[in-house]
């Protein structure tokens, strides 16, 4: 027994001497980022992060509690299209944080404002106006969406970073809370080396894995902006979000009501919520099976919240442009300026931005806009 | 419980602790048997769940003993022809008729590993050995040992009984560090080699087993070649991982299991192949079916120069039935089919070269570098592409058969086998240069306190950090066999 507790007692020594030495390494290798102004999780591959749900899920202790706040979040095409520099731009009196990741639906959605708020006093939280951007493509089914072969089924992208360095734990009624809020800044500190040891690793093998799988590199703003979408990839597009959708047209209730319930929830604890409709290209909003089930959801939605206190919807569809468009729902980078002013539009350019602003509840703001 | 979950270190850490507070044999054997029933429990929820695999693990104990009261050929194979047929209804082989299962779900885990231990029991009690049978702790401590109870090794009832003759073994510092050092090894090939491999496995193949694929002719063969080897080296370094961590947890429990792998893509052809891979349960199949076959047609066939084609038939049938063994679906018997004509398309060429060549001849060609290095190249090729089986389900091997043909399929073999005979030599090279300069640690002694335990303590941060990487800890493979 003693020879057993001895050994054990070794180990356990080297490795805190061993992992000080390498929290020490790693610093000087990659010492922390001076953060700047504002989270965008569009830039999360140039990070120590490397990906947008790590990116926010541990990088959202930046969010400076002080300020009137925008919160953008959705998937990538909230990403791509509302670029945190261009509305930045047209709100300085506000802090402009894009927290949107890649394949999102709305339980991701939800759990990422849930991750904000978390971090947020009750006075932030009446200055936080929280922007969403939906389309059919976020109202996936979790069962659906969150089901492949690497995951624990029904993990979302951000329940994997909750569990990946032990912060949560999994219990049977879902993610527990390890380590305290308060103690974010401190925890990603700690985590350092793997943080570094992560880049590393992908920065090292990503030539080799993209030649190994398959992948496509990825593309340049001038690239995007020339692309035209070809009938095989448009045939290929639909395919795939059919698949997505696991129906022939009708979308379930379920997302909308995780929709429903989040909206709430935001608005009972002082925060303001701008619904985005995000515009999808012509071809696709006509030929998609999903597309009118999900405006008759949406109608029903947007009649429901449209008088709520805090809370106003902005439709985007008129920009729906073929050519607007470098694939089947992610804006060329010469639009995303237009996407911006026309959020930054509706939330209101001056001043303490979630207190100020007149926003007209329950209307359109898009006719107005240039 | 998963191998790579904190529950599972916790719940083996518990156990050796308590198993190491007192070096009474009674005290152990008592804590092994809770270890073993809480081991258990953690796969079910209720107890109904568990009650088929004791029903089957009481048929097995009172099979020992009428076999050994009645020692006649008919009660024997009666005995087995129940047990075997008591062990297909809880599998629930599709191939029986429906409606002859049990309309409840129950544990399945582990049933195939207490099947081979039963019918050792059992074979040997009918053939005279007394000592194999055991009193119902012991029975119940040796069939459900949470070591071997999910995937082996598959230790034989006088090997365990050697075992309980150590059991007040003190553990010392030399076994503790092997010990822990051979875990951590384990947990090595397991949470990062396998982890790696599978991660590369689940990209390559994903486009070979899609419905529309971009690939065809000689690119779509060597990318389903490509994810072949892939599985191969994360099914090898995950089961040889797993069978690492156990063996090293044993030594701190007074068990020496036994070895199941020993550097298997060295073979030179599937009978050595299978006397390295998962050696365990090759030697059972080599003991309980192939000698039994092999004595029982030699006693049928009189002209002994048929002698050498009965162990064809012999190989083809023992080959088949392992290969048939590892699902319960029709894909796993096309396995067990290519395993046994492989076997026998191996032995066939040995007794042609052997008549041709003379047996002095042809061990002189077999020992020479090209020819080893081929037939090793070849092995890996095959085997690479057999276990094709536990990756696909029917309609995706149909799938794989058309895309592939007979030229793409023979195009991914050799190019396999030329690109594994390069390779392997290569790889032995580098690791022998390894091994020069990289500090000792299976010899206790060979590296100093400090040293040694900072290599653990490294591979054990590396571990944790490649473990990051991904989204979930790899499962244990065999434990679907």
């Amino acid at each position: 027994m003693r020879a057993i507790l001895r050994q054990a007692l070794f180990v356990l020594i080297a490795l805190s001497g061993i992992y000080a030495v390498l929290l020490a390494v790693s610093y000087l290798l990659v010492p922390p980022a001076n953060r700047g102004r504002g989270l965008d999780s569009g830039l999360a591959a140039s990070t120590i992060f490397m990906t947008d749900p790590k990116y926010v899920f541990l990088n959202r202790a930046a969010l400076r509690p002080d300020a009137p706040r925008i919160v953008i979040i959705g998937a990538s095409n909230t990403a791509v299209g509302f670029k945190q520099r261009e509305v930045q731009a047209l709100l300085p009196n506000a802090e402009v944080d894009n927290l949107s990741v890649g394949g999102s639906n709305m339980t991701q959605i939800a759990q990422i404002v849930d991750l904000v708020q978390d971090l947020q006093s009750s006075e932030a939280r009446r200055r936080t106006t929280f922007v969403i951007g939906i389309w059919y493509g976020t109202f996936a089914q979790d069962r659906f969406r969150w089901d492949t072969p690497d995951r624990h089924a029904g993990d979302t992208d951000i329940d994997i970073e909750r569990y990946r360095y032990g912060f949560y734990r999994r219990t049977e009624n879902g993610p527990k809370q390890v380590l305290p809020s308060e103690d974010l800044p401190l925890g990603v500190a700690l985590i350092h080396p793997y943080l570094v040891f992560d880049e590393l690793s992908r920065r090292a093998s990503k030539e080799l894995r993209d030649r190994l799988f398959g992948r496509a590199a990825s593309r340049t703003d001038a690239e995007r902006d020339a692309s035209v979408v070809s009938a095989a990839d448009r045939e290929a597009d639909l395919r795939y979000w059919h698949d997505q959708m696991h129906s022939d047209g009708p979308i379930a209730e379920e997302q909308f009501s995780v929709l429903g319930k989040l909206i709430d929830r935001i608005l009972a604890q002082g925060s303001r919520v701008v619904l985005v409709d995000l515009p999808i290209p012509r071809w696709h909003a006509e030929r998609s099976p999903h597309y009118p089930d999900y405006l008759r959801h949406k109608e029903m939605l947007f009649s429901r919240l449209g008088g709520r206190d805090g809370f106003s919807y902005l439709e985007m569809m008129d920009l729906n442009g073929d050519l607007e468009f470098s694939d089947e729902v992610h804006p060329k980078p010469r639009v995303t300026p237009q996407w911006a002013a026309r959020v930054a539009g509706i939330i209101g350019a001056t001043g303490d931005v979630a207190r100020e602003s007149r926003v007209p509840k329950g209307g359109t703001l898009a006719a107005e806009q240039p | 419980m998963d191998f790579t979950s904190s529950l599972y270190l916790g719940f083996v850490a518990a156990t050796v602790l308590a198993f190491n507070t007192w070096r009474l044999p009674l005290f152990r054997q008592c804590v092994l048997l809770a270890a073993n029933l809480l081991f258990l429990a953690s796969f079910v929820q209720s107890a109904q769940q568990l009650a088929p695999l004791l029903g089957f693990l009481i048929l097995g104990y009172a099979a020992t003993w009428w076999v050994a009261r009645w020692r006649k050929p008919w009660v024997l194979g009666c005995t087995i022809a129940l047990i075997v047929a008591v062990f297909a209804v809880l599998k629930r082989y599709t191939f029986l008729p429906a409606g002859i299962e049990l309309p409840f779900l129950y544990l399945q885990v582990g049933l195939s590993y207490i099947l081979f231990r039963i019918l050792q029991m059992v074979i040997d009690s009918a053939g005279g050995e007394d000592e194999v049978r055991f009193g119902p702790l012991k029975f119940f401590n040796f069939t459900c040992n949470f070591l071997c109870f999910v995937s082996g090794p598959i230790q034989r009832s006088n090997e365990y009984l050697a075992n309980l003759g150590q059991l007040d073994r003190k553990v010392d510092e030399a076994i503790a560090f092997s010990a822990m050092h051979r875990v951590i090894k384990g947990f090595i090939k397991l949470a990062v080699v396998s982890a790696v491999f599978n991660y590369l496995f689940a990209n390559i193949s994903a486009p070979v087993l899609a419905e529309a694929t971009p690939m065809a002719g000689w690119r779509y063969a060597a990318q389903y070649a490509a994810s072949a080897v892939s599985y191969t080296f994360y099914l090898y370094y995950n089961f040889s991982g797993y069978m690492d961590i156990v063996i090293g947890i044993g030594w701190l429990l007074g068990q020496n299991l036994p070895e199941n792998f020993d550097r298997p893509f060295s073979a030179r052809n599937i009978f050595e192949f299978w006397s390295r891979w998962h050696m365990t349960l090759s030697e059972w199949f080599k003991t309980y079916v192939f000698n039994p076959l092999m004595r029982f047609l030699a006693e049928h066939v009189a002209a002994p120069v048929w002698l050498p084609y009965l162990a064809v038939i012999a190989f083809f049938v023992t080959f088949f039935v392992m290969g048939v063994w590892h699902g319960s679906t029709g894909v796993f018997v096309i396995y067990g089919l290519v395993m046994g004509a492989g076997a026998s398309l191996n032995k066939l060429w040995q007794v042609f070269m052997t008549q041709r060549l003379g047996k002095k001849q042809y061990k002189a060609v077999g020992d020479s570098f090209a020819y080893a290095t081929l037939a090793r190249g070849l092995m890996f090729a095959f085997f690479a592409l057999a276990v094709t089986g536990l990756w696909v389900n029917m309609d995706q091997l149909w799938l794989l058969a058309r895309r592939l043909g007979v030229g793409g399929l023979a195009f991914a073999l050799f190019g396999t086998a030329l690109c594994a005979a390069v390779v392997g030599p290569a790889v032995d090279h580098a690791g022998r240069m390894l091994a020069g300069w990289a500090p000792r640690l299976d010899r206790p002694g060979a590296a100093g306190l400090i040293t040694r335990n900072v290599v653990l303590a490294s591979e054990v941060f590396l571990i944790f950090a490649v473990g990051s990487f991904f989204h979930k800890a790899p499962e244990f493979v065999y434990k679907a066999f």
